[in-house]
């Protein structure tokens, strides 16, 4: 597949168990939302009439996510770590490419949910000075992104860089 | 990570200090002040004292005397020092709070004095550690020291040095010489771009409300002598209306220019020299002064905000990009300049960050019509929206009238409008060693940002983008906003825009048929041309 922008994709995918983590999310996140909305419509009868048409839609928007995200997402999530830069590529609908300079890097963190434990995988943080979040790389198998964490951990200290 | 709320600070031998005596006798004097009004009201008027006349008063005079006790209690439990290392305060009554942040992660130190601190000759001084107002770290502020410790605060943590090596260098002529380079002065004239907004009426209103309460405690009636000023009924209801909202207009547009005089009384933008290069200071205020130093090491650049709506009379906000400096906080220190005309507001850039010729005035890229279609979508979209929204409800609630999806439609012209608007304001260029992007539609904002600010490159596009062959390129870095973003390029060129804003990062992640043949013929002047 041709990259949309003059990019080439990062080198590494994501572990294939990151689907399973992705169906899972969707799911527990769509059945608690249909369930919520699922008991209101049960219990407040004057409401029926408009809960029921915003039922169906996150219904039928969970069942449609749940299929089609993970493993869009799959194709999509890559991510690369250089003596320079990390990169990673991630979305599906709207997909997002990035990049931060080794140099800049302040902290390096993995993290690892109920979910992402159960499947043995973490995600890898990277935070830059910027107030506007890490660079995330979810899905890596959890003793891969501790290695890679301790990598560029070693990379950072061996660059000079103000880090703001 | 730039502060430090608990962290244990090696004890040291300098020995903690208290807060200036004086705010005792402010306090005091507050509490007792606050009382006044009421008892007043009792002695001199006869007032009631009951909730319905005195309510208000009575509210207040609480607030004052409580607030005055819980200063003095504070000023009790709080000690600063400043070691070698850290800035220190424990402060707090049930809750003992330890606040320290290290010297070398201080990025401003402003003053700022309320009408009692300058009577008494006190300043409030904050030190900022470049926090970030989204997680809740703020700034350290003791409130309130002596002014001429103030000062001596601001030259050690700003300057560096504690403040005997700053004493023994002032017998040579080190910091003396202060050739002030003066960029702005307050201007009278440009009251008239602070006066004409929506808050007026919410500022008479205010006025208005406290008045009338005000009054009707000392037995007067403002209502009853408005309504004996002219037979109401015999000029009729449209007059009536027409005349309220020009009185109130006006009171609102008289109280905001003494309002904006109040504030900004003797505004004066100076760059000064200091031990570590130079400082951009403004000063400005009548009541409430108010003096702001942001260090030159740490700006980044400069932007510029026109509202819309006020874009033919050339309005301008004026404000600095510097590391540490959040726009987001609630003392704007990040502006530089009040409100006022573009053309100061061009020129002040310029002189700022001191290029011959500043990168916002520099002519802008168009971005591609394409992007255009896009904005026209979101407005259909959002035109459609309410009057589905509107249609629905009128099915589901019988009260509503049959027709009123038709006043959705009517959104059609302003969000056709409002999309050509944003289209226009698209535009970017990198120059100097600057990344200049604007954007908005309701505020056009024109950015510059340099280069070697830029901590990160994030480019965004969406299903709907792709299919438009456009892409947004977003820069990261840790001054401003955290991030300055190009919308909607040509997808092609979106990597080409990054690469020259910041030389270097993205050559090896370049797709490799395309990278060779854009080198030679495109970038490599650009590239050039981007390094300073």
């Amino acid at each position: 597949m041709p990259e949309p922008i003059d990019l080439r994709p990062p080198e590494h995918r994501v572990e294939r168990r990151a689907i399973g983590l992705w169906v899972l999310q969707s799911v527990i996140g769509f059945g608690v939302l249909a369930g919520l909305l699922l008991a209101a419509y049960l219990i407040v009868d004057g409401a029926r009439s408009w809960l029921g048409p915003i039922l169906v839609v996150v219904a039928v928007w969970g069942a449609v996510v749940t299929l089609v995200m993970p493993l869009w997402r799959y194709a999509v999530h890559r991510w690369e770590v250089t003596d320079d830069a990390v990169y990673a590529a991630t979305g599906w609908i709207v997909r997002e490419w990035r990049v931060a300079p080794i140099s800049r890097i302040q902290t390096v963190d993995t993290t690892r949910g109920p979910l992402e434990q159960a499947l043995k995988l973490a995600t890898l943080e990277v935070t830059t000075a910027s107030s506007r979040g890490p660079i995330k790389v979810p899905g890596l198998d959890a003793t891969v992104a501790a290695e890679v964490a301790a990598r560029l951990a070693t990379i950072t200290q061996r660059t000079p860089g103000d880090a703001t | 990570m730039t502060t430090e709320p608990d962290e244990p600070a090696p004890e040291s031998g300098v020995p903690w200090q208290r807060l200036d005596t004086r705010v005792v006798w402010v306090d005091t004097a507050k509490t007792v002040l606050s009382m006044v009004p009421a008892g007043v009201a009792i002695a001199f008027f006869g007032a009631e004292l009951s909730w319905g006349t005195m309510g208000p008063i009575l509210v207040a005079t609480a607030v004052g005397v409580l607030g005055g006790l819980a200063d003095l209690l504070r000023w009790v439990k709080t000690r600063y020092r400043i070691t070698d290392e850290h800035v220190e305060r424990r402060t707090g009554l049930l809750v003992r709070q330890h606040r320290s942040i290290r010297r070398d992660r201080i990025r401003s130190v402003d003053t700022s004095a309320k009408f009692r601190h300058r009577l008494t000759g006190l300043r409030v001084v904050t030190v900022g550690a470049g926090q970030h107002s989204a997680t809740g770290e703020s700034a350290l502020t003791l409130d309130a020291v002596r002014v001429e410790i103030a000062e001596r605060l601001r030259q050690e943590l700003l300057y560096g040095g504690p403040v005997e090596r700053t004493d023994a260098a002032e017998a040579e002529p080190a910091p003396a010489p202060r050739d002030e380079q003066v960029y702005a002065r307050l201007q009278r004239s440009w009251v008239f771009y602070n006066v004409f907004s929506v808050w007026a009426f919410f500022m008479a209103a205010g006025l208005l409300w406290g008045t009338y309460w005000a009054l009707r405690m000392f037995g007067l009636d403002l209502r009853g002598f408005v309504e004996g000023l002219a037979d109401w009924d015999a000029v009729g209801t449209g007059w009536t209306v027409a005349i309220a909202v020009a009185t109130v207009g006006v009171i609102g547009v008289v109280g905001l220019a003494i309002n904006f005089f109040a504030e900004n009384w003797r505004f004066v933008l100076v760059r000064v020299p200091g031990d570590r290069g130079t400082v951009l200071r403004t000063s400005q205020g009548l009541f409430k002064t108010r003096e702001v130093n942001r260090d030159d090491n740490r700006l980044r650049g400069v932007s510029i905000d026109e509202p819309l709506l006020w874009r033919w009379m050339g309005m301008a906000d004026t404000s600095v990009i510097a590391t540490g400096l959040t726009m987001m906080s609630m003392t704007p220190s990040a502006q530089i300049l009040p409100r006022g005309p573009i053309d100061v507001a061009r020129r002040v850039a310029a002189q700022v960050l001191g290029t011959d010729r500043s990168p916002l005035d520099r002519p802008l890229r168009q971005h591609p019509l394409r992007a255009l279609r896009r904005r026209v979508g979101w407005a259909l979209i959002v035109t459609a929206s309410v009057t589905g929204l509107l249609a629905w409800l009128t099915t589901l609630i019988d009260a509503m009238h049959d027709r009123v999806w038709l006043a959705g439609l009517g959104l059609l012209p302003i969000t056709l409008a409002l999309a050509a608007v944003a289209y226009r304001s698209l535009g970017h260029t990198v120059a100097d060693g600057y990344l200049v992007t604007r954007s908005g539609a309701w505020s056009r904002t024109t950015s510059a940002l340099q280069s070697r600010a830029v901590v990160g490159v994030t480019f965004r596009q969406s299903l709907l983008q792709r299919r438009l062959r456009l892409a947004t390129v977003e820069v990261t870095t840790a001054a401003g906003y955290g991030a300055y973003q190009a919308v909607d390029v040509e997808s092609a060129e979106a990597v080409d825009l990054a690469d020259r804003a910041v030389p270097g990062l993205l050559t090896e992640f370049m797709a490799a048929a395309s990278a060779p043949a854009r080198d030679d013929a495109a970038a490599e002047p650009a590239r050039v041309q981007a390094q300073p």
